[in-house]
């Protein structure tokens, strides 16, 4: 009867030690890990909440449709609005806030077309390039060449 | 009891083993095949949709305009380290030495190389996040923050990762960074939050000469499929077995 006695101590222990452990675990682990994997399966569903910063070149047509045609007949169709006016979705919500397409002043003209078409020998041969220091180096570019109607 | 006695000792070894052999065959060969069939069809066969993404070197005239972007969608920190996607340039002498350089990822324009007339050749490789199969980076992570989704994107989830920067090690690419806001591992999400309403990714979405792109594997009449099947492409470092799922077309040998 003695040995019964100790062996009782030993499962309550454990028992206690099990209990303590499975309450302590379903206390630190999410409710969502392990759902879909080794993973907390909320965290996508956040991920897909983000705020983003770019609307996209669908928005864009409805209030500059006669832009988007211009661009589309011209060499620069390959190329949406905000690759060069810049993030816009605060301005697609409200054309009135502070998001402000981006337009290069005259001055700043050569450096930004330049980000493109500045001539190196890294660029494929056949992409238009020039020489920003021989090619009329006072000018701004739009002077000669409309960005939605390039030639 | 005359079968018994007839059975003799060699006899019954010889049904043993082969019952013993049958039953083996019977029990695991189904799910070996299974297993078999899993590790060689491609996850975007089983999954869907499934996210894959191409560069094409031929095209890329480093104009960063896709860092540029990157930063501003994902409000990356504007200093020189953090990069969720970035261009190098690489320059290959006559004498076989390679130059690799991206300054401020390539969003500071690139200088002229020096000695051009030694160069043989030179091209832009814009990098990203190769969102691999088999992720080194997943596999390292010692709490399952980092992880790849249903969909096939590696992700991070912040409120989960206790910052140790192991997958920034174990990554063999260099796409991961410490966010110093966060204080968590940061990388490339490739835009969840806007492939996920059916918008593109904010470097696709700004690439001026369509370099890079962008679709879903697991239809096979997208344009990624369709260039994922006809054209000559390879992945970063195929040697790790990592299965990226970003595409070069037009990569050199000597690219790392």
């Amino acid at each position: 009867m003695k040995d019964v006695q100790h062996l009782i101590r030993v499962v309550i222990i454990f028992a206690v030690a099990l209990v303590g452990f499975l309450s302590v675990r379903s206390l630190l682990v999410p409710k969502s890990f392990g759902k879909l994997g080794h993973y907390r399966a909320d965290s996508v569903d956040e991920f897909a909440a983000q705020p983003r910063h770019y609307a996209g070149a669908e928005a864009c047509k409805k209030c500059h449709a006669q832009q988007v045609a211009d661009k589309a007949k011209s060499s620069h169709r390959g190329i949406n609005c905000e690759s060069c006016h810049g993030a816009l979705l605060g301005h697609v919500e409200n054309p009135k806030s502070d998001n402000k397409p981006r337009r290069p002043k005259e001055t700043e003209m050569r450096a930004f077309c330049g980000h493109c078409h500045e001539r190196t020998i890294s660029k494929p041969a056949k992409y238009p390039q020039i020489n920003l220091k021989e090619h009329n180096p006072d000018a701004p570019c739009n002077m000669c060449h409309q960005p939605h109607q390039p030639k | 009891m005359t079968i018994m006695k007839n059975f003799s000792r060699k006899q019954f070894l010889k049904t043993a083993v082969g019952a013993a052999m049958v039953l083996v065959s019977k029990a695991f060969s189904t799910p070996v095949q299974a297993a078999e069939k899993f590790f060689r069809e491609p996850a975007w066969k089983r999954k869907k949709p499934y996210w894959g993404y191409a560069i094409d070197i031929n095209k890329c005239i480093g104009c960063a305009r896709c860092v540029d972007a990157c930063k501003t969608e994902n409000e990356v920190p504007r200093e020189a380290f953090y990069f969720r996607t970035w261009v190098e340039r690489y320059i290959l002498r006559r004498s076989g030495e390679v130059n690799v350089d991206s300054p401020n990822g390539g969003l500071d324009g690139y200088l002229p190389p020096a000695d051009p007339e030694t160069v043989t050749k030179s091209f832009f490789v814009p990098k990203i996040c190769n969102h691999c199969e088999h992720a080194p980076c997943v596999q390292v992570c010692p709490v399952g923050a980092t992880f790849l989704s249903e969909d096939g994107v590696v992700l991070v989830d912040k409120k989960y990762c206790i910052g140790c920067r192991y997958c920034i090690q174990a990554c063999p690419y260099g796409s991961r960074f410490f966010n110093p806001i966060t204080h968590t591992a940061d990388k490339c999400t490739l835009c969840y939050h806007r492939i996920k309403k059916g918008l593109k990714t904010a470097c696709v979405e700004v690439c001026p000469t369509g370099a890079r792109m962008f679709g879903d594997l697991s239809d096979p009449k997208s344009a990624i499929s369709k260039f994922y099947e006809t054209e000559n492409t390879q992945v970063l470092k195929p040697n790790l077995g990592t299965q990226c799922k970003v595409v070069y077309k037009g990569l050199d040998k000597e690219v790392r």
